[in-house]
């Protein structure tokens, strides 16, 4: 059987490279920040009639006007999803609400003028219903016997603009709206620059946290050599997967943060399964050094290593294949996880383990001559 | 399937066997009586009834499945107290109340943040306007001329105790206490509306223009305190004094976030991570009966039972689903099965030492024990902290995959054992069925140690 552990140059300097490249990426490229981080609007429409990328960048462009940073526009289907950012001038939250609530309104209005306007739909409805409601615990709360005389005219108040949007295009409920073509809006993000910072805070400790649990957890359980084997395999797994999004540019949101902790904890399974062999095969040991145990180990752990990285890659890659784009953005991530933490537990961490402990002994004879 | 009986000298081989065909009957239905009810829900009596997923509010959808707006508010202050932000808190309610939004979530998010879930609310832009920025509290005569603001309250507090000498009922009120500017104000009102009849003698304190209580005036009040009295149950008395505060908030708010997802487009994700599902959970399941033979089925079992307890909790408990918690537990499946993988392997290289199936299924579980339990606990770890410190849609995600490790590693622990053991009890015992080759044992194959 091929000797994983003798052979660990190769394994251990494939290893390093891809590290090293993904923290020089890291460093000097830098990631692609979705609107989640680096704050902006990502607004996403439904155009029912044909339209061109390049013909809706040039209504989008009219409609923000100059005083703003570059937008961009993907089409998917018959969905264009428009981001842009924020003026750099506006210095507080309030100015910036303002703004992208100005500009969005401006470019939906645009867009409907080009490509039409769809009868409302029954959300309007809805609300209306919603508001109606709210009269009567308003009466119920307040203490004087005068309060339905006063609460009545002030939920009228709020009733009277609702029930004007539903009137006023011809609405005849959902069929109309199917049978109507035009821009609607499906989905509008905005978020502030400092959401993102504090995004990227609650992310960094979130993993600081978790990996200083397992360390704990492992260090506990096994011993202090094997809790730092299997944080280094994490360390590499997730440096490799952060690397691979900085190479390529993909782009990182809230998503790709809960992808990479569930990678920080699962990628780990393998590497405890071969800790658990080696822990167990130590107490039988008798003359094997500690790379021959972790050797035997890794090897009699492979199938189960092999097999469950393919359970798992069978459902997060249906996921994959079948999900829309923003479970796609989830999956991805998990599924580059799971092949790097195969190849961390199999052929990176076993071998470190020997290594350190292999040396370690060598010391201790080297210091008793 | 073929039975292999073969004639061990057991005594009462037959009772054995039998037992344990029951036993295995009785489990498979158990599991299917599961499966159906996580599906259909089961009605107990006409009134209780536990909810299947199936059922028309059988799963909780969160959000961005759901459809609706999220607005995320971030006081403008350094350090917003704990108790200014429950003020702030108290008052998006009686707004989003006001204003009709009563499915409405509130969660305070960090230290100076609260997110706002509103479902099916789909105009974020009016949204975020009824919303506003911050509480306008007034206090106004019934000619609704304005008497004072919430400024003018220096602090309202609910208290319980007599509010009148001589009366022997104590009830709850509301203690205000004003500034000077205010106390000259409301002395000036409560002076010329202590003389009007009844009906024209009320103070109505306005929150965004909605009368929130109308306490009536009897006499003037020329005080730096005064207080509200009327039949307030203690939450009451509580929610009004938290609403006059907050009519004085040190800090005014800013929506940092706006999202807005379409029905459309939760429906369109919905259907396909469902259909991702059943085809992921039917691959594994081919997986594992062409992998471990016997063995498999007897995971796939278990596996079933482990998708049916899931579909349980998250009917029963109203887990809030997200996108990301839905992928959770579709990963979860495939992790599912990871401790029987961990445990078949084990028995495998016990069967080929050359023990009996009986010996080589116990060993095979209790060595794997510690493997299994100790790679699901770092990921139980991961998905706590998930969980705990998590917002939105990632806090979805580490409540469903915390859930869905914990199932598993019971189904795969204790079910599988216990499915397999009637299997060995009804003396199915040929090597192939466990995945194992005649030779192999007896060539005394150890692991990769060919």
């Amino acid at each position: 059987m091929f000797d994983i552990v003798k052979n660990k140059k190769i394994f251990l300097t494939i290893a390093g490279v891809l590290v090293l490249v993904s923290i020089a990426s890291l460093i000097f490229r830098g990631f692609n920040l979705d609107t989640d981080f680096a704050g902006g609007m990502a607004v996403t429409y439904q155009i029912d009639t044909a339209f061109s990328v390049s013909e809706v960048q040039e209504i989008v462009d009219n409609a923000l006007g100059s005083d703003q940073s570059p937008s961009s526009v993907q089409q998917s289907g018959n969905e264009v999803i428009i981001k842009f950012g924020f003026d750099n001038n506006l210095q507080t939250d309030e100015e910036r609400s303002d703004f992208s609530m100005n500009k969005i309104a401006a470019i939906t209005s645009a867009l409907q003028e080009k490509y039409g306007t769809p009868v409302e739909n029954t959300e309007n409805t809805e609300n209306n219903e919603n508001a109606e409601a709210t009269a009567a615990p308003e009466a119920e709360a307040t203490t004087a016997p005068e309060a339905e005389a006063t609460a009545t005219p002030e939920a009228e108040a709020t009733t009277a603009p609702e029930a004007e949007a539903t009137t006023a295009p011809e609405t005849e409920g959902e069929e109309a709206t199917a049978s109507v073509t035009g821009v609607t809006l499906k989905n509008q993000d905005i978020v502030s620059p400092s959401t993102g910072r504090d995004l990227a805070r609650s992310a960094v400790i979130m993993s600081v946290l978790a990996c200083l649990a397992i360390l704990l957890y492992v260090t506990f359980r096994f011993e202090f050599t094997s809790g730092v084997v299997a944080i280094l395999a994490l360390i590499h797994d997730v440096l490799i997967l952060l690397g691979v999004y900085s190479v390529f540019q993909w782009s990182v949101d809230t998503n790709f943060i809960a992808a990479v902790l569930t990678v920080l904890g699962y990628s780990i399974n393998n590497t405890i399964v071969i800790m658990d062999r080696i822990r167990e095969n130590t107490r039988h040991a008798r003359k094997e050094t500690y790379a021959e145990i972790a050797n035997n180990s890794i090897w009699q752990t492979m199938t189960r290593s092999i097999n469950t990285t393919i359970t798992t890659l069978l459902t997060i890659g249906m996921v994959y294949l079948l999900g829309v784009p923003s479970i796609q953005a989830f999956s991805l991530p998990i599924i580059i996880g799971i092949v790097v933490g195969f190849y961390s537990s199999v052929f990176v961490s076993g071998s470190l383990w020997a290594f350190w402990r292999d040396s370690a002994v060598k010391g201790k004879k080297a210091a008793a001559k | 399937m073929k039975l292999y009986f073969v004639g061990f000298a057991y005594t009462k081989e037959e009772v054995k066997v039998s037992r344990s065909l029951v036993k295995f009957v009785a489990i498979i239905l158990v599991i299917a009586a599961l499966f159906y009810v996580g599906l259909y829900g089961l009605d107990i009596t006409d009134k209780v009834r536990f909810p299947g997923i199936l059922d028309e509010d059988g799963i909780t959808q969160g959000l961005d499945l759901k459809g609706g707006t999220v607005i995320v508010y971030k006081a403008q202050s350094d350090n917003p107290t704990d108790d200014e932000m429950n003020t702030v808190v108290s008052m998006l309610r009686t707004r989003l109340d006001n204003q009709g939004y009563t499915e409405a979530t509130l969660t305070r998010q960090g230290v100076d943040k609260v997110r706002v879930e509103l479902p099916d609310v789909q105009d974020a832009q009016q949204a975020v306007e009824t919303l506003g920025a911050t509480a306008q509290l007034i206090f106004a005569d019934p000619t609704g001329a304005e008497v004072m603001t919430g400024k003018e309250v220096k602090n309202a507090t609910a208290e319980y105790g007599q509010t009148e000498q001589g009366m022997t009922k104590s009830s709850y009120y509301i203690s205000l206490e004003l500034t000077d500017e205010g106390r000259t104000k409301f002395a000036e009102a409560t002076g010329r509306l202590a003389s009007q009849p009844a009906g024209q003698n009320y103070i109505a304190i306005m929150m965004d223009n909605q009368p929130i209580s109308m306490p009536q005036v009897h006499e003037r009040i020329d005080s730096n305190s005064c207080i509200i009295t009327g039949e307030f149950t203690a939450e009451e008395a509580k929610a009004l004094a938290a609403n006059i505060k907050s009519g004085q908030l040190p800090f005014s708010l800013e929506q940092v976030e706006v999202r807005t997802v379409s029905a459309t487009l939760g429906d369109e994700a919905l259907g396909n991570a469902m259909k991702a599902g059943i085809i992921g959970l039917i691959l594994v399941l081919l997986f594992m009966l062409l992998v471990y033979r016997l063995q498999g089925l007897m995971a796939d079992l278990a596996l079933i039972g482990y998708v049916a307890i899931v579909f349980i909790i998250i009917a029963n408990l109203h887990i809030n689903l997200t996108l990301p918690g839905i992928a959770g537990i579709i990963l979860s499946i495939g992790m599912a099965v990871d401790a029987n993988v961990v445990i078949f392997e084990r028995v495998k290289e016990e069967l080929r030492l050359g023990k009996t199936v009986r010996s080589a299924v116990d060993a095979g579980f209790h060595r794997a024990l510690s493997a299994v339990i100790d790679s699901n606990i770092t990921t139980i770890i991961s998905a706590v902290i998930l969980w705990v410190l998590g917002t939105g849609t990632i806090k979805g995600f580490g409540i469903t995959l915390f859930i869905g490790i914990i199932v598993s590693m019971v189904s795969a622990i204790f079910v599988t054992k216990f499915l397999l053991k009637q299997m060995i009890g009804m003396n199915v015992k040929n090597l192939w069925f466990y995945g194992v080759r005649k030779k192999e044992q007896d060539g005394t194959l150890k692991g990769g140690k060919a």
